[in-house]
């Protein structure tokens, strides 16, 4: 596969394949990663759809990414989808409302039901802790490739981890916090 | 909170490597009740099966995005254009990173082929005698030889070659009928008015120009500056006593 800056070059240069080529390398992780944040999969697509549309007006008004594609387009994507989350009026979730008859951290569907509202409660980070978890999680990058993208050192995208998990930590129910 | 950080984020690559997460706890008992909530919150929010955007949307949105790019002229790369790419690629390689590997690189080879070159150069001028282009090279390899002696007795060793290494010199230039600056040490053999002998060279004493310290005599230790003339009569320039090694 073709490397991203030898990719970067030809949409410079407006190439036509090169530019299709963006799109169907990178439209599902950029969908995925709005996704996980907005939990909307219509405004998702949406949104995602506006991430490319905004690589072609960039490139109409001749200010291309400089050197990162994947980089400019997670930017754009974080841009719109914390843009997208001002505008919806949110609530923080209650954990207490997820009924089970006997809670236990191995039962998979407790587990499992504790997934959406975690994810609406991180609506309660910072947008950068917010960012940090769906590249970490959301996405499965790497440390240092989260860093790459969001052009900061590991340790500062380790401590954003950190205190992204204890804020969240602190919402899940008691059963987590005991020992097993 | 550094190394906690570090703990959390390899437990969280063991989690996703699908370690379960009492294991891991297990293996750090000392941090498990802080980790175990933080622990459980990457796993609930890992999304192991993200949902995909239906084919038939995700057609309509590229080709809009086709369309637009449609309307995108083909650009024919300036030479501005040719040297922003050329200057993209060259701030890439020099990073601070890069630098100090290239700094780092390039010292030690440097390094390596000044050794080198040390190392051929005075190999190439062991037999080379006063007035050759190689001779000053093999005086300082000497010297620099002489100064990391630390021994003494390896030192006076050291020495002793060194003033016969001058004698066979003279004895080459006399040889050759070679002139040139020569510098010597030995026992002043015999004094006379204008001729002295010193380790059986004898040193012609002009009536100018000479310096003699010390006022040698006879079984002294003497060290002749002078120059040897193709007539192999040596010219004494400075003759002064020499330092006697001690034991």
């Amino acid at each position: 596969m073709e490397d991203e800056l030898s990719l970067l070059e030809r949409i410079k240069r407006h190439d036509q394949q090169a530019l299709a080529e963006v799109h169907d390398r990178y439209f599902n992780q950029i969908y995925h990663y709005i996704n996980y944040r907005l939990g909307d999969s219509d405004a998702s697509a949406d949104l995602a759809g506006e991430v490319f549309l905004a690589l072609i007006n960039a490139l109409k008004r001749n200010k291309p990414p400089k050197t990162s594609l994947s980089g400019w387009l997670y930017a754009v994507a974080r841009n719109l989808t914390a843009d997208h989350i001002k505008q919806k009026v949110t609530t923080v979730p209650l954990f207490d409302d997820i009924v089970a008859d006997s809670p236990s951290l191995t039962d998979h569907v407790y587990m499992a039901q504790l997934a959406p509202a975690l994810k609406q409660a991180l609506l309660e980070l910072t947008e950068e802790q917010q960012h940090v978890i769906a590249l970490r999680f959301g996405q499965g990058l790497s440390l240092a490739d989260t860093a790459k993208l969001m052009d900061k050192s590991v340790g500062a995208v380790k401590a954003l981890q950190h205190r992204a998990l204890a804020s969240l930590a602190r919402l899940m129910p008691k059963e987590v916090h005991q020992d097993g | 909170m550094d190394r906690f950080e570090s703990i959390l984020d390899e437990s969280i690559s063991a989690l996703q490597a699908g370690v379960p997460i009492e294991e891991i706890l297990a293996e750090t008992p000392d941090y498990a009740q802080e980790l175990r909530p933080l622990l459980y919150a990457a796993m609930v929010l890992a999304d192991p099966d993200p949902t995909l955007v239906p084919s038939e949307r995700k057609e309509i949105l590229r080709d809009q995005y086709l369309a637009q790019a449609a309307e995108l002229t083909p650009k024919v790369p300036t030479l501005n254009d040719k040297t922003q790419a050329v200057l993209s690629i060259v701030r890439r390689r020099f990073t601070k990173k890069a630098f100090l590997n290239d700094l780092v690189t390039i010292s030690i080879t440097l390094s390596l082929t000044l050794i080198m070159a040390m190392l051929i150069l005075s190999f190439a001028s062991r037999n080379s005698i006063p007035g050759d282009f190689l001779y000053s090279v093999k005086r300082i390899s000497e010297n620099i030889r002489l100064s990391v002696t630390l021994n003494q007795d390896s030192l006076n060793a050291l020495e002793d070659n060194f003033h016969r290494e001058r004698l066979i010199e003279i004895e080459q230039l006399t040889q050759q009928n070679r002139a040139a600056v020569v510098e010597f040490e030995g026992t002043l053999d015999t004094q006379g008015e204008n001729l002295w002998v010193v380790e059986g060279i004898t040193v012609f004493l002009p009536e100018e120009g000479l310096t003699i310290d010390s006022n040698p005599q006879e079984g002294d230790r003497i060290k002749v500056t002078g120059f040897l003339r193709t007539d192999t009569v040596l010219v004494a320039d400075q003759i002064t006593k020499a330092e006697v090694n001690s034991p």
